[in-house]
C-alpha cells in the first residue's frame, strides 16, 4: 500500500483548514518582502538616480580664471579632457553694460548649445539658434532694463550694439538680472574673453574631489573651486535618503514581525490539543518544533515570491513617478528580502515555540 | 470516599510479569505556592492482559498517574517500569519513542485532528511511530466497523465513529497497554455500549487496559480498581468481577 501521510501533507492541510489565519500570516510576510524588495530595488540604483537629479541643477565645479584675466584660449579643452568625457562644460565672460535706459547690466557671453545642456533646469521660453551671432536671451528681471526687446541696444566703453531677444530666462538666481549672448559676439564687441568655466561632473562628492584635483593639475594658474552648497548637500541627501530607506525597512519589518507573531502565537494557542495529541502520539519534541518552524518557514517564502512581485511593481511606479526612469525588477534584492523574512519568521517563531515546549499533554488533552 | 477504597497497599508483589509496575513513585511540581505533592508514594503493578481502572475524585492525582503511566512525564521520585524498562531514567528523546511503541491513547474528547480523515487520523499514530502503512490503518478501522468511513472527516462522524477511530489510531502499532482517559465519557448510551464491547473485545485478546473513569459502572467492567486520593493509592486486589454495562 502506498503511504500517503507526510509532514508536507499535515502542513497543507493544516494550512488549509486555518486560511483565515494562514493568509493574515501570509499577508504580513508579504507586505515585510514587498517593502523590503521596493525599497532594496530603489535602493540599487538609487546613488545614480539622485546623482541624475541633482545634475539638472546645474554645475557642481567652477573654473576661474585669475582676477582681471581671461582663460586661455584651449582653457576649456583643458577642462573637458581633465573632467571626463561624461562631464559638461561651458564658458562664461562677463561685462557690464549700460542699456537704452541708461540701466547698467551684466552681459555675459557663453555657448548657448553648452549651456542649454549644463543648465537643463533654466526656465527659458525659447533657446538661441547656434549662428545667430545678434541672439541674446534676456533675464526676467534684465527685460525691464530694456525699452524693445526685440531690439535691444547695449553701450560697453561707448561701444553700442544692438541685439535682438529670442526669449526669457527665469532661474530665480543671478541669471534673471543678465542678459546671455554667444561668446563669439561677446568678445568681438567688449574685447573680454571668458574668464569663468562651469562644469558639471557626474557622481558623488568623491568623484568630484578627483576632478577638482585633476583640474589642479592640469590647469595650475587656474582657480578651481566645488560650488560646495550642491556638492555637499548632494552628499547628505544620498546620505539621508540611505538612512531613511534603511531605518523604514527595519521599522516594517519590526511591525510586521509583530503582527507575524500574534498570528503565530494565535496559530500554536489554538492548537495547542493538536500538538499535545501528536506528542502523546509519540511525536518528539524536534518533530513538533520542526513542524511548526517549517510552516513559519512556507510562509516566509510564499510572502517573499508573492512580496517580489508586488515590491518590484511598486519600485517601478515610485521610479516612474519621482525619478521620471524604471526600476526593473533585480533578482540580486532576493537574498537579502529571503534573510529578512527568515528572520521576521524566527524572531516571530520564538514564543509559540516556548509555548510548544511547555506543552502538558495529558492537561491538554483532559480539557484542562 | 467511595466504599471501593479499603486499605493503602504499599507494593503489589506480582512484578515478575508486571506490564507497569510503580514502586514509592512520587511527582512533585514547584508552584508560587511552593511544592505540591501530586502522587504520593505510589506504589503497584498491573500484569499484561489485566484491565485496570483507575478512580478517584478530581485532584487526587489520576491526570498525574496517567502522565507517569503514558510516559509524558517522569516521577520525582520513586521507580516506574513499563515493559520491564525503567522509565524514570530515560531522556525525553527516549520517552517520546517509547511512548509511541508502548501506550496507545484514548481520550474522552476523542482528539481527532479535524483535518485529516478517520484513515488519517489513523495514519498520524503510524507516522510518529515509524513509518505510514495506509492497509494496515484500514485493517484498523475496519476492526472497529469503520471500513466505509474511513475517509471522512472527524467533522462528519458521530461521537461513536469518532472514539472507534480513536481505539483504531490507539490500536494500530501494536501497543502492549492501551490507556483510556474516560472513554466513555462523552458518548451517548449506545455508542457507550458500542465502545464497551469493542474494550471488552480488546481485553479478550489479550490487552492490557487502564482505564480512567469516574463512572462506577464502567469501573465495575474492570478486573480491579486503583483508587486515589490525595495523590495516594489504594488497590483492589486481582480478580474484580466483569459485568455487562446496562443503562
Amino acid at each position: 500500500m502506498k503511504n500517503r501521510l507526510s509532514m508536507g501533507a499535515i502542513l497543507r492541510r493544516s494550512l488549509v483548514h486555518r486560511r483565515a489565519r494562514s493568509l493574515s500570516a501570509l499577508v504580513a510576510m508579504t507586505v515585510s518582502a514587498a517593502v523590503a524588495t521596493a525599497l532594496l530595488t530603489l535602493y540599487s540604483d538609487l546613488d545614480a538616480k539622485l546623482h541624475r537629479e541633482f545634475r539638472s541643477f546645474g554645475a557642481n565645479v567652477v573654473v576661474t580664471a585669475p582676477s582681471g584675466k581671461s582663460l586661455t584660449v584651449d582653457a576649456l579643452a583643458r577642462v573637458k579632457s581633465a573632467a571626463g568625457n561624461d562631464a559638461l562644460a561651458a564658458e562664461f565672460g562677463y561685462a557690464v553694460a549700460a542699456t537704452d535706459r541708461g540701466t547698467s547690466v551684466v552681459v555675459a557671453g557663453t555657448d548657448f548649445d553648452a549651456v542649454k545642456k549644463l543648465d537643463s533646469w533654466w526656465q527659458v521660453d525659447a533657446w538661441p539658434t547656434a549662428g545667430d551671432a545678434n541672439a541674446v536671451l534676456l533675464g526676467q528681471r534684465a527685460a525691464q532694463f530694456v525699452a524693445d526687446e526685440k531690439a535691444v541696444t547695449l553701450t560697453y566703453a561707448d561701444k553700442p550694439v544692438t541685439l535682438r531677444g529670442i526669449g526669457r530666462l527665469r532661474t530665480g538666481g543671478d541669471e534673471d538680472s543678465r542678459i546671455y549672448m554667444p561668446m563669439a559676439a561677446f568678445t568681438a564687441w567688449t574685447g573680454v574673453g571668458p574668464s569663468v568655466i562651469e562644469v558639471q561632473v557626474p557622481g558623488g562628492a568623491a568623484q568630484v574631489e578627483a576632478v577638482m584635483t585633476r583640474l589642479h593639475a592640469a590647469l595650475p594658474e587656474m582657480k578651481v573651486d566645488a560650488v560646495r552648497q550642491l556638492v555637499e548637500g548632494e552628499s547628505r541627501i544620498v546620505d539621508k535618503t540611505h538612512a531613511l530607506m534603511y531605518g523604514a525597512v527595519v521599522l516594517i519589518a519590526l511591525t510586521v514581525a509583530v503582527s507575524v507573531l500574534a498570528t503565530l502565537s494565535a496559530s500554536v494557542l489554538e492548537r495547542r490539543r493538536d500538538f499535545a495529541l501528536m506528542k502523546a502520539l509519540g511525536g518528539s519534541q524536534a518533530q513538533l518544533m520542526g513542524m511548526f518552524l517549517l510552516e513559519a518557514l512556507v510562509l516566509a517564502l510564499a510572502g517573499v515570491a508573492a512580496g517580489f512581485v508586488v515590491g518590484s511593481a511598486a519600485a517601478w511606479g515610485i521610479s516612474q513617478l519621482n525619478f521620471h526612469t524604471s526600476s526593473l525588477p533585480s533578482l540580486r534584492v532576493v537574498p537579502l528580502v529571503l534573510l529578512l523574512n527568515v528572520l521576521i519568521a524566527a524572531m516571530a517563531s520564538l514564543f509559540p515555540l516556548r509555548v510548544l515546549r511547555g506543552l502538558q499533554p495529558a492537561a491538554l488533552l483532559k480539557g484542562e | 470516599m467511595s466504599s471501593v477504597i479499603e486499605s493503602p497497599v504499599d507494593l503489589e508483589t506480582r512484578d515478575d510479569c508486571a506490564v507497569i509496575a510503580l514502586h514509592g513513585v512520587t511527582r512533585e511540581y514547584s508552584g508560587h505556592a511552593g511544592v505540591v505533592r501530586a502522587l504520593d508514594h505510589a506504589s503497584f503493578s498491573i500484569v499484561a492482559g489485566e484491565w485496570v481502572a483507575i478512580t478517584g475524585p478530581s485532584g487526587s492525582g489520576k491526570s498525574t498517574l496517567v502522565n507517569l503511566i503514558g510516559c509524558l512525564d517522569r516521577p520525582t521520585e520513586g521507580k516506574l517500569r513499563i515493559d520491564s524498562v525503567d522509565v524514570a531514567a530515560m531522556s525525553a528523546t527516549e520517552l517520546d519513542r517509547f511512548r509511541a511503541d508502548k501506550i496507545g491513547f484514548v481520550f474522552q474528547q476523542f482528539h481527532l485532528i479535524p483535518y485529516l480523515s478517520a484513515l488519517e487520523n489513523v495514519m498520524l499514530a503510524q507516522y510518529f511511530h515509524s513509518m505510514t502503512d495506509e492497509g494496515e490503518a484500514r485493517a484498523a478501522l475496519e476492526r472497529v466497523g469503520l471500513g466505509n468511513r474511513a475517509e471522512h472527516l472527524p467533522s462528519e462522524l458521530s461521537g461513536g465513529e469518532q472514539q472507534r477511530v480513536c481505539i483504531a489510531r490507539a490500536l494500530i502499532n501494536n501497543p502492549p497497554i492501551l490507556l483510556a482517559d474516560e472513554p466513555t465519557g462523552n458518548l451517548d448510551a449506545a455508542n457507550q455500549q458500542i465502545v464497551v464491547e469493542l474494550l471488552q473485545g480488546l481485553h479478550a485478546q489479550g490487552h492490557t487496559i487502564v482505564m480512567v473513569t469516574h463512572d462506577p459502572e464502567m469501573a465495575a467492567l474492570s478486573q480491579r480498581k486503583i483508587a486515589l486520593s490525595h495523590g495516594k493509592v489504594f488497590c483492589h486486589p486481582v480478580g474484580g468481577p466483569v459485568v455487562t454495562l446496562r443503562r
